[in-house]
């Protein structure tokens, strides 16, 4: 008996579209638009050719220096991925709205009403839909964004094959291998920085009873207003940049990945590297770094907070 | 055998208006009850305070465990379809039954599939396709399947047709019920489950007003025909309804001996929904 396995499964079922078919089509459309821009390129090299420094060239072989080729297949195995961004900003709109759907749309067509003749508790239920926003939903991202990025890979290789330019060796390069996991040692500091939108998404979710959306943003939004004047009506000299952005767009915006770059700065940057190509080993210490900072801790902690009221205002809330 | 439901002294609040009024009552095992009342009575209020779904006062014990504190257990040995057509719309047959199968230990997957073969429902299709009367054939489908002490269903045939709603309690009685179980049951189609019923309650303005087993029910009341010359004699008996039918009186009488009434006129017993109608009179008033 795994009762989470099914609980998630059931979202999943749910919420199909938005999981499933929603990144396979961003990344079916990327991969398509860079073949149509790669075909284009071709399109055009064969009527004009190549300008290069001023250079009219048909072939790259012999134009550019074994030095700048090695850079460029590096760059290409370290920053493929970056193909897979796209899908991972779509998906934290999905994981959105989600979340403010997902204990209101079950009482507002009464099915809640059959979740809860079945065994399963409000804390299982709750945590379970936490798993499919935080978890599943990332992973799947994540597998959607690695056949993306091979399928602009083998793109870029066979159209730089056309033009005499060799970049076959990327698939010696251990970087493009390790590219994947590189996004897979990001997501456990995803978990803790979107806790607190994930928290408040859901507890408004479980309370509203109707317009689930004014109050989630609406609210915040409101609050900000209002404190900014009475701020200025009665010159209290509250820091109101301070309350905008860590309580209300901490609250809203930290199901986007990276947004936690936006709050804490750790100490190193997010340089480019001698070899002029982003390296995601970057990405991926950085973003553990950030976890070193009580802001990341405090709105994990919030939003479980949060969620724990979700859960009790699923077991107790009455709608008569 | 313990009681199945005991409620001491249960009441519920909505602000100041009271829904379930200081009411105590007993339900053995082995039993189909009818829950009757009127609209806004109490019964889906009594009902959610048993099954743990909303904060109430007083005590209630459901196979012996408190269903504020004990619901998640308390819902592997218990059963409910409340309202009709709650199912997730956009669910397949197939979906729901792995679904329940996961996470139901007393989930028997055959007797559902068994029971799904009799109907029309596929298992690709989704709730959405289908018809009010093929949603509640899964959702019964579902919940026979589990083997549950005790099954409360409230209106569980609201706006189906008289074919839907016959097969419902006829699968119920056939396939479902038997000594070990309790059936706990509110409708407003009385006529329809009086046969299947072993006892009634009914409830008026959060209290009960008569709770007995139909054998009870069938001893203490009786309708008597009665003819002109009889009426007064007939009415210096106290009887607690009286209706005109072709030109005949029709009083129906509580606890007074069959042997005395029968001088009267013609006897016979009462159906459940001339009971209803003569114990609610006046609620809407």
């Amino acid at each position: 008996m795994n009762t989470m396995k099914w609980l998630v499964k059931r979202e999943f079922w749910e919420h199909k579209g938005g999981f499933f078919w929603t990144p396979l089509v961003v990344g079916s459309i990327i991969a398509l638009g860079t073949a149509a821009s790669a075909i284009t390129g071709l399109v055009m090299k064969s009527k004009h050719g190549m300008n290069i420094n001023g250079q009219q060239v048909t072939n790259l072989s012999g134009v550019i220096e074994p030095e700048q080729h090695a850079q460029i297949v590096n760059a290409i195995s370290q920053g493929y991925i970056a193909a897979a961004a796209p899908l991972f900003m779509v998906m934290a709109v999905v994981i959105f709205f989600f979340c403010l759907g997902t204990l209101f749309d079950e009482r507002k067509d009464r099915s809640v009403l059959f979740w809860k003749s079945l065994p399963v508790s409000d804390g299982e239920t709750v945590l379970s839909k936490l798993a499919m926003a935080l978890v599943a939903a990332p992973l799947i991202t994540l597998a959607f964004g690695i056949i993306t990025s091979i399928l602009v890979l083998l793109i870029a290789v066979i159209s730089g094959a056309t033009t005499g330019l060799n970049l076959a060796g990327v698939f010696a390069n251990p970087a493009t291998y390790l590219a994947p996991f590189k996004i897979l040692a990001v997501l456990p500091v995803y978990l803790v920085w979107a806790l607190p939108t994930a928290g408040w998404l859901m507890m408004v979710s479980a309370w509203a009873r109707t317009k689930v959306f004014l109050w989630a943003v609406g609210v915040p939004l409101l609050t900000a207003g209002l404190l900014a004047w009475f701020d200025a009506m009665f010159d209290f000299n509250w820091d109101i940049e301070w309350f905008f952005k860590n309580i209300v767009l901490r609250g809203l915006l930290s199901l986007v990945p990276g947004a936690w770059f936006g709050f804490v700065d750790p100490p190193g940057g997010m340089h480019i590297d001698d070899n002029h190509s982003f390296d995601f080993t970057v990405l991926v210490v950085q973003s553990w770094k950030t976890l070193a900072y009580a802001h990341a801790w405090i709105g994990a902690a919030v939003g479980a907070g949060m969620i724990y009221a979700a859960t009790r205002l699923r077991r107790w809330k009455d709608e008569g | 055998m313990s009681a199945v439901i005991s409620a001491r002294n249960l009441s519920k609040r909505y602000g100041k208006s009271v829904a379930v009024d200081n009411i105590s009552f007993e339900i053995p095992a082995g039993r189909i009850i009818g829950l009757i009342g009127p609209n806004g009575s109490g019964k889906t209020t009594t009902l959610k305070a048993a099954l743990g779904l909303i904060p109430f006062e007083g005590e209630l014990k459901v196979l012996g465990l408190d269903p504020r504190t004990h619901r998640d257990e308390l819902m592997e040995n218990v059963c409910f379809i409340a309202d009709v057509a709650v199912l997730p719309r956009w669910i397949r047959v197939s979906e729901a039954v792995d679904f329940v199968a996961g996470v139901h230990p007393k989930f028997d997957r055959k007797k559902a599939e068994r029971y799904l073969a009799n109907t029309k429902l596929k298992p690709s299709m989704k709730v959405k396709e289908m018809s009010k009367g093929m949603i509640v054939q899964l959702h019964l489908a579902l919940v026979m399947a589990i083997d549950a002490k005790l099954l409360v269903l409230d209106e569980p045939t609201l706006g189906l047709d008289i074919l839907y709603r016959k097969q419902f309690y006829q699968n119920l009685l056939e396939d479902y019920f038997d000594e070990e179980k309790t059936i706990i049951v509110t409708t407003h189609q009385v006529e329809e489950i009086e046969h299947i019923l072993t006892d009634l309650m009914f409830i008026r303005e959060g209290r009960i007003t008569l709770s007995a087993s139909m054998d009870e029910i069938s001893e203490r009341f009786v309708e008597v025909m009665v003819p002109a010359e009889n009426v007064t004699a007939a009415k210096a008996l106290n009887p607690i309804d009286e209706r005109q039918v072709f030109g005949k009186s029709v009083m129906l009488f509580d606890g007074v001996p069959r042997a005395q009434v029968a001088a009267l006129g013609e006897t016979r017993n009462v159906g459940v929904a001339d009971l209803f109608v003569a114990k609610m009179k006046g609620t809407y008033a």
